[in-house]
Parts: structure tokens; sequence; C-alpha cells
């Protein structure tokens, strides 16, 4: 946080005296064999789900991207399980180009795709069953075998998180007739570690995660209290300095405040510190997986999600 | 064994002296015949048999014992009029010595050395830096800097670009020992490091030890850079001042009791924002200021012929406060350093000096800041309470024997976090950490003949953490001043020096050194919020080795100096925060280390010119510095942050005449490492960035040229009591733009199957010419 604090007094040091000056370059390319990324999830409380794995495979640094162009960017075939006590199931595999249209609304539901406007045949393996739903207090355990490598990965589903209210606030500073700060007031569970991460959506185009979505109690380990929840924005739309982080007043907000495990927690915050720490004031951050034999997420969320109008 | 060694050898010289012929002592002061300032590394010897010599030491004094008998001293010192006496030895002298300057002028010498200093003396890797040498040389936007002049030195890599940070033979950058009057300057940068905290104008002198570290010196591994202030002129009044485009410097000194005690008041301060203050006031971000400024002051007394006090002290800080009043978002960032030196010199005897030191120094930092009713703050910082006793002993013309002892108090406060959210209030209980630091030392330099010196010494330290404490790991709570974690240290240091012929030999060491608290930093270079902590349960003290070898070679009587140093190190317990490492203030800092080893291998080549119109020196240093950490790079070796193959300065001085001076500065280094993009991956429609083996990527090199032109006006009148000079200075003159960090984009357009990465390399400064103006005026 502090040190986001001193890219404002270098900014202000360089844009004072000089003109820092920037050009664009092209990074080294190198030809290591790609990785595979498992990005799969399972999810108790409010909306329970069974559980979904996405697996791709990591790419080269190039300027321009097309995944359409890249061969076998989505992994094919792979055999997937997901064991929990006494029941294993088998996810099996699905891509858009193989759906009936029915299965294609219940995909974009899921996924929440515009499928319209989607040209990626993108895949993605389910309990096609829906036999197991996540469960409070439970371990899942990924297992996946593909292209002669195994890949595995455990996840917890923990307690529900305990959101005692959300209210909207004028914006601090200068007060503004469109937009409304929103706070949460959460009560922490004394005595053990918690995790939290949250998402938004503004009229339910879709749940998504803010720069910063997850929070660790080291700071206020059983206290109920109150603070910001800035809402997410979405990715083409262009920073806003006056607007950022508030709700537009009449919108309707879905709040989903989850409950997650530790290794869950500190694979967003290393990707979150990843992304938000580059330049002169700080190293890498390598990204903390919780996969053995892989990249990527295996996270189970126990949700609480609220539906609220902005006033 | 070792241990039994030091003690027969330093027996054998006490014990030895008594029993050869009758012999006296000539001892005494050297000081500026002008100002009054005592001299440092005067070399006082017997002329017809240049064996028989010594060097006043930091405080001015030398003691020379001879057999009875007819000398002629000479007393000779850089810039200063050679000065032969005839002294009749048969009975202890007393001799106290003003030198003048101002003949010789015409030759205009960069660094400081005596003649033949370099070959004679068993110092290695050690520099002698006078102040106005420095001022003549190009400055970023005319701020004087010493510690950016000693980035010029073979074997010195400077930390980034502007900064006044520094890596010495492939240490860390918490490995250097930065001393203002004794006092220990924890954080030495202001401005992010872009410049350091010595005003020029209240520096006397400063020495760089990079190789050899006597056994006087310890506490950190790889350097000391020793800092005296100016005691002040205790002849006349004078005011000494200039005028910069960022920031202004004044100085006041005198007399309090003619040649018996004198002061020095030396201010600067910055105005570079309060300049631009009414245009930022006219946008968002009106009542954003940062400035820094620096107060360095001394006095000094001359109590009797044998008692002299000295009382100094920095106080310097920067001052950011930053407010965004469209969402109310400010905050305040004060830090700085507070350093208070007592000193006492007494003369038991001729033979017989002691310094006695009671310094303080503290450095903080603190953050305050908030949005609405949300705040937030942040402290940390070292305070030291410090004694020293520093006895120096010269039983014969052969001996110079030193000892002491050392005790330092350290109170290390961690990130102590508190927020409050309204009513409530947060904290992340973090408490300060206190520690005893003690060592005892003693060493002899040694003229064993006239052709080898040795300089052997032994250093013992310890280093004790004590209550309160709560230890994290065993959960055992200690009581105040209870010991929770000793370490201790052997550390023998021995240097000898072989004479060849009249201009060259040849020198080697080994020192031995242990570091008892530690800074990392996950920055290229070190940031007021990086967190200095002890040696604890959790974190053993860092130790070094260095072997060094080197020939020195003076050519066409003195005219050039020439040295060529071979170094290696082996660095124990050096520590880097772990690969996953996210700063979160909540987590104490020791948590996220993770420890390793390191070595640095290198060869420094040095030529200099000391006089004639134009002089100045090159320095040239091949190097590899290589870390390896269990837990970093699948344990495999992986260069340091400060690997650079190789590093090229060149310094010139170019006297036209009386008027006009030409300055410039050249250096080149190999890229600075970083650790590359390996690949991209998506998770949440998103691009993620998998970084490959860490600094196994470099920049492109860097090179630049500064040129500085100075101008005085009037410099044909001598002993005009008012002189002014002008200083033109140009940073980058070809805009050469030096990579200073890197960064990447992505745009991603997941439903199209569409993304763009982007990387991109930032150059800070570009070509930035400035001017000072710099004035004196002494009372007549």
């Amino acid at each position: 946080m502090i040190r986001a604090y001193l890219h404002i007094l270098l900014f202000f040091f360089a844009s004072m005296l000089f003109y820092s000056c920037e050009e664009e370059f092209v990074p080294e390319i190198n030809s290591l064999p790609p990785e595979i990324v498992v990005e799969g999830y399972i999810e108790a409380g409010d909306a329970p789900t069974s559980p979904f794995v996405i697996l791709t495979r990591s790419i080269p640094f190039f300027n321009e991207i097309n995944l359409n162009a890249i061969d076998g960017f989505f992994v094919r075939d792979a055999v997937i399980t997901v064991s929990t006590d006494n029941q294993t199931v088998q996810l099996e595999e699905f891509c858009l180009d193989e759906l009936d249209p029915i299965q294609r609304g219940i995909a974009a539901e899921l996924f929440g795709f515009d499928l319209d406007s989607t040209d990626i045949n993108f895949c993605v393996y389910i309990d096609p069953t829906f036999s197991m739903i996540g469960e409070v207090g439970k371990q899942y355990d990924l297992n996946i075998e593909v292209e002669g490598k195994t890949i595995t990965a455990s996840t917890t589903l923990p307690a529900k998180s305990n959101v005692t209210d959300y209210t909207f606030f004028d914006t601090p500073g200068e007060p503004s007739d469109t937009l409304r700060e929103l706070r949460v007031t959460l009560a922490d569970e004394p005595n053990e570690a918690n995790f939290y991460r949250y998402f938004t959506s503004e009229n339910e185009e879709g749940m998504l995660a803010p720069f910063n979505s997850v929070l660790n109690d080291l700071f206020f380990d059983g206290d109920e209290f109150q603070f910001p929840l800035p809402k997410a924005e979405q990715a083409d739309v262009e920073f806003n300095f006056e607007s950022f982080g508030f709700y537009r007043v009449g919108d309707t907000i879905d709040v989903k405040f989850c409950s997650i495990d530790e290794a869950h927690y500190d694979f967003w915050s290393t990707l979150e510190f990843n992304r938000a720490n580059q330049g002169p004031f700080s190293s890498y951050t390598a990204i903390s997986y919780n996969i053995e034999g892989g990249l990527g997420i295996w996270g189970g969320y126990t949700a609480s999600i609220t539906r609220l109008v902005v006033e | 064994m070792m241990l039994r060694f030091f003690i027969s050898s330093f027996l054998l010289v006490l014990l030895s002296s008594p029993m050869l012929a009758q012999k006296f002592t000539l001892s005494g002061y050297v000081e500026d015949a002008n100002t009054g300032e005592t001299l440092i590394g005067v070399n006082v010897f017997d002329q017809n048999n240049t064996i028989q010599g010594t060097t006043t030491n930091v405080y001015g004094f030398y003691s020379l014992t001879l057999p009875q008998g007819e000398y002629e001293i000479k007393f000779s010192y850089l810039g200063f009029q050679d000065v032969v006496k005839k002294i009749d030895l048969n009975k202890n002298i007393t001799l106290n010595f003003s030198m003048s300057s101002g003949v010789t002028m015409e030759e205009v010498v960069v660094l400081g050395e005596e003649k033949d200093k370099n070959v004679n003396s068993t110092e290695m890797g050690t520099v002698a830096l006078p102040v106005d040498k420095i001022k003549k040389l190009p400055a970023l936007l005319g701020e004087v800097d010493i510690l950016k002049t000693l980035q010029l030195l073979p074997g010195v890599l400077s930390a980034g670009e502007g900064t006044a940070g520094f890596y010495v033979r492939g240490g860390g950058p918490d490995q250097n020992l930065v001393l203002l009057d004794e006092a220990v300057v924890y954080n030495s940068g202001h401005l992010l490091g872009f410049f350091s905290v010595f005003n020029a104008d209240a520096i006397k002198n400063t020495t760089l030890i990079k190789g050899g570290i006597p056994a006087n010196y310890g506490g950190r591994l790889s350097s000391v850079v020793d800092v005296q202030m100016k005691d002040g002129n205790n002849k006349k009044f004078g005011v000494t001042g200039g005028v910069g485009l960022i920031a202004s410097r004044l100085t006041l000194e005198g007399p309090i009791k003619k040649e018996e005690s004198s002061f020095i008041v030396s201010g600067r301060r910055t105005y570079a924002f309060e300049i631009a203050r009414p245009a930022i006031n006219k946008t968002d971000f009106a009542g954003t200021s940062y400035f820094f400024y620096d107060l360095n002051a001394k006095v000094n007394y001359k109590l009797s012929e044998k008692d002299r006090i000295f009382f100094s002290g920095y106080f310097g800080r920067d001052v950011l406060n930053y407010q965004s009043n469209l969402r109310d978002i400010r905050f305040n960032m004060p830090y700085g350093n507070t350093t208070a030196t007592a000193r006492w010199n007494h003369i038991f005897s001729e033979k017989l000096f002691l310094n006695t030191s009671l310094v303080y120094n503290d450095y903080e930092f603190s953050f305050e800041g908030g949005q609405s009713d949300f705040s937030v703050g942040l402290k940390s910082g070292v305070r030291d309470y410090n004694t020293k006793l520093d006895f120096e002993y010269y039983p014969n013309a052969r001996n110079k024997i030193k000892f002491g002892l050392n005790y330092t108090y350290h109170r290390l406060t961690p990130n102590v976090t508190n927020a409050t959210s309204g009513d409530i209030e947060f904290s992340n209980d973090l408490e300060p950490k206190y520690a005893h630091e003690t060592a005892i030392y003693v060493l002899n330099d040694y003229k064993v003949s006239k052709k080898l010196s040795v300089n052997y010494g032994l250093r013992l330290s310890a280093f004790t953490q004590v209550g309160p404490f709560t230890s994290s790991i065993s959960g055992e709570t200690y009581d105040n001043l209870e010991p929770v974690k000793t370490y201790t240290g052997i550390e023998p240091r021995v240097f000898a020096k072989y004479t060849l012929d009249e201009t060259s030999s040849l020198k080697g060491g080994v020192s031995v050194t242990n570091q008892y608290i530690h800074l990392v930093s996950n920055s290229n270079s070190t940031l007021p919020i990086d967190v200095w902590v002890p040696s604890s349960e959790r974190v053993a003290p860092q130790r070094g080795v260095q072997y060094a070898i080197g020939y020195f070679k003076n050519l066409k009587n003195n005219d050039y100096e020439t040295s060529i140093e071979l170094y290696y190190k082996d660095l124990e317990n050096q520590i880097d925060y772990g690969e996953n490492y996210i700063n979160d203030v909540a987590v104490e800092v020791e948590e996220e280390f993770v420890f390793g080893d390191g070595r640095s291998y290198g060869m420094e080549l040095f030529l200099k010119k000391n006089s004639g119109k134009l002089n100045g020196w090159i320095g040239y240093t091949l190097a590899k510095t290589d870390r390896i950490f269990p837990d970093i790079n699948d344990g495999e070796v992986f260069p340091a942050t400060y690997d650079r193959r190789h590093d090229l300065s060149v310094v010139a001085n170019y006297e036209f005449n009386d008027k006009w001076e030409f300055g410039g500065t050249f250096v080149y280094g190999t890229g600075n490492t970083f650790t590359p993009v390996k690949s991209l991956f998506f998770v949440e429609q998103s691009i993620n960035v998998e970084y490959g083996n860490r600094n196994s990527a470099r920049l492109e090199a860097y090179h630049r040229l500064d040129l500085a032109l100075t101008f005085n006006p009037k410099n044909d009148q001598k002993e005009k009591q008012f002189k002014s000079s002008f200083t033109a200075s140009v940073y980058n003159v070809y805009n050469r733009r030096n990579t200073f960090f890197t960064y990447n984009t992505f745009e991603t357009n997941f439903d199209a199957g569409t993304a763009q990465a982007k990387a991109f390399k930032v150059s800070l400064f570009p070509i930035i010419p400035s001017i000072t103006w710099n004035f004196k005026w002494n009372q007549k």
C-alpha cells in the first residue's frame, strides 16, 4: 500500500522537475514449453455449485495474442476427477461449438458470457450430473491426468462469512448526485485465521472481482467493523479517478462476499500484488499456486450473496 | 590458536619497546593555519629515514617516538606547503603545528592523498575525498553529493539512476556503515535516495574503506563511509553558501573564543515544490507539498593542552504532504535522521591518546494517511545509544596500536501500523525490538622492516536481543532487558604491505566481518519504508570474509598513481524476501525472509593523475556477484541484483586558467539485472504474468556523460573577503535514455480470443542543465 504512495511521490518528482520518458520494447521471447494452467472452482453458501475446471496453456509474451490461433490453447481430453469424503465425480469436457442451444444458455449463465459476441471456442470440464455440490467444511481434491502428466490440488470450503450490513454513503471528498460509496460491516470470527474475497455485479451483468479482491483478518481478528467495498470495474472500462470504485444511483447491485481458505487467498493476494507492483519499487513477486504440477488455482468459495439497489 | 597469536604479538610489542635505547616522543596536533581546522592524515616523518614516521589521526593528533637525537621532521599534506622542522629530541616534546595552504594551489589534485601514501600505507581499498575537490565535478541539479562521487570509484556501484545509494564489492545496500561524526546514519538518502543527506558545505572529509576494514570498525560487511563534519573556523568568522535550482545552502562558522573554541552551523533546504505551489494550488492537488532540509551544527572547545571536546549534531527531514481534494485522499510522510555526538579527546601522555564518544542516532519513518473517516498510520525506525572508547597508543615509531570498546543499545521499530475506521481502532500489534551490541578490538600497524608492514587486529563482537519480547516461535515472553538470543563473532583482520621499490608495493589482506542488524529491500534501491531488523531467533547475523591483494605503483614522481586490486568475498546468512513476498504490513518482515549465501569476486583498476592542469582518474571494475538461496530459484545460483560485470568511471578536471575550470564524468556499466517474464496465462479471463528465473535478464548497458564548467569571476584577488563562483552543470549531456525500470501492460478481449501485451521501459532523467552560485565570505 505504502509503495503506491511512493509511486505518487516519484510521479510528482518526475513531473515537476523533468519529464520521464517511456518507450515500448520487445522482450526476448523464450522458447520454453508451455505449462498447463488450471482454473477450477467449487462453491458452497447461498448459491452452491458443482465443480468445474478450465484447462489452458501458458503462452509466450507476444505483443498480439490471438487465442484462436494458438494451437491447443484449451487443453483437451483430460481425465479430471474431484473427490470429497466418499464421493468422487469425473468431470466431462464441453466446448461451446459442441453445445446445443439449451446447453449454451446454461453455459452463458454459468460463465457470464455474451454468446453472440464470443468468437473463442471456450472449453470447460463440468460435472454433468451435478451430483457433487459444494458443502461447507469439506475438502475437495482435484486430480487431473493429461498428456502423461498428473496435476493435483486441494481446497476447502470454510464457514460462511458473517456480513451484518451493507450501507451506501455519499462519496468522500466532493459529494456527487449520481455516485455512492458502498460500505460493508463484517463480524470477523475471533481466534481463527479468516480469508475473504468479494465480487460485485451491476444490473446482473455478471460477477467481477475488483483490483484488490482479497483480505485477511490479521489486522482485525474478531472485530466487527465497517469498511468500503469498491465496485469491480469491467476490464475494458477506462480508469476514471472521479467515479472509480463507486456505484451509480439506481443500479441493482449483487455483492458476493466469500470465505476462502489460506492457499486460495495466497493465490489471489500474490496475483494481485504481482499485477499492481511493477516498476522501481519492488522486484517481482511470484504467484503462489495451490496446484501441484501446473499453474493456476483450484479454489473453493463459501459465498454470501446480497442484492442491493443503490440509493 | 588465532587468539593466542594475536595476544602474544601485542605483548611482544608492548614489552619490547622499553628494552631499546632511550627514546623520546614528539607529539601534538596539526591544523590549518588559516582556519584552525585540524588536519587528518598529515604525514609526519623523519626526512632522512622515512620509515620513522606517522600520520595524524582523525582528530589531527600525531605521536612519534624516536631514539634521542637530532631530526629533520617533515610535515607534508596535500595542498599545503611542506614544512621541515629541526628537532633536538632529548626530551618529550609537544609540538602543535599549523600548516599553510595556498602557494602550491596550481597543483590541483582531485583526490587528496599524500605522496606515495597509496604505496606506503598498509591500507587497501581506502580512499579519502576532500570536499572542495568534489565541488568542481558535475552534479545532478547542481546538488554536490559525496555519496555520488564515491560511486565513481572502482568497486563502488551506483544503486540506480541518479541515486545516492551504492553497493560495494558485491555487498548489499545495508552492508555499508555510513558514519557522520561517528553516528550511524541509517538512511543516507533524501527524496527516495536521489540526494544524500550530506550537505557538502558542512563536511570536512570523507573516507571510504571498501577493502580491508580495520578492527576499529565493525557491524557491517562491505564498507565504511566515515564522514567528518567541519569543526568550524576558530580564527575568524565566515559565511559560505550556495543557491541552486532546487535547494540553497548557508553555513556560518567562527570562533567562540579565538583559537580555543569554534562553531559551525550549516543548513540546506529544497524549494522546487514551493516554486510550483501556486500552480499546484490551482489543481485538485492543492495542499500537496514536498521538501527536505538538513541542519548540521558543531562546537568544539580546547579545554586544555590535553583535552578537547566536540559536540556535533545533524537533523534532517523529508516531508511529503499529499492531498487529493476531489476524493479527500490525504497523507503525510515525514522521515529522516537525527544524530548527536559528544566527544572528548584526552591525551594521557605523549604516547597515549583517547577519544571517548557518546552518540545518539535516530532514524524515523512515519506515514499517516486516509480518506474520509478511515485512516492509517505507520511508524518504523532505529534508535541507538552508543558509547565508544578508542585508545591510540604509539609505543615507538614502528608500532601504532589502537584498542577500544564500543557498546550500543538498539531499539528497532518494525512497521507498527494503526488504523481507524470511525471509532474502531486496529493495530498489527508489532512491538519494537531491543538489543545490546558490544565489541572490543585491538589492532597494531607494525612496520616490520623498511619493506614490510603489517596491520593486524582482532575484533570480538557480541549481540544480544533483549526483552520486552514475545517469541512468535515458542510463545515465550521476556521481561525488560532479559536476554532472548545472543550471537558472538571473532573477527580477525590482517593486512600486509611489501615494498618492491620506492614507487611500488604489493599489498594483501584478509578480513572477517559480522553484521547484526539488517535491512532488506525488494526494490532497486533502499527506500525510506524499508525496515532495519535485528539478529534474532529467526535471523542469524550476516558474516563475511574478504580476501584481497593489490599492486600499487606510482609513476612520474607521483604525477600518476596506479593500482590493481583483486578481491574475493564470501558472504554467509544473506537475507532476501521470499519469492511470494507481498508486503503485508500486518506481518513482521522477518517472517517473510529467506536466507542464503553469496559470493563476489572482481578486479579493480585505478589510474589517477594527481597534478597538472588536467587531472582526474579512471576506474574500472570487472566483477561477478552471485547468491544462492534454497528458497529462491529452486536453489539454483542466481546473479545478485547488484551484479555488474563491467563498471567504468572517468573523472576529469581541467583548469583553463584562474577563472575557468572544467569538470567531467563519464560512467559506463553493464545493465542491471531483472527478472523477466517467462510466460503469460489467463485466469478470470485476464492475463497474468509468470516470471522466469530471478535476475536472469539484463537491461541494456548504462552510460552517461556529465559536464561542468566553473567560473570564478575575481579569482585573481586571492585575499578578497568575498569570493563567489558559478558552476554550470549538465547531467546526461547526450540525453541517453538509460532504463530506470520496465513494466508491462495487457489488454484482453477474452470473448474475441484476442489480447495485447506491451512492454515498456522508462527512463528518468533526460539531459538536465543546472546552475549553482556558490559564495564565501570571511572576516578579515
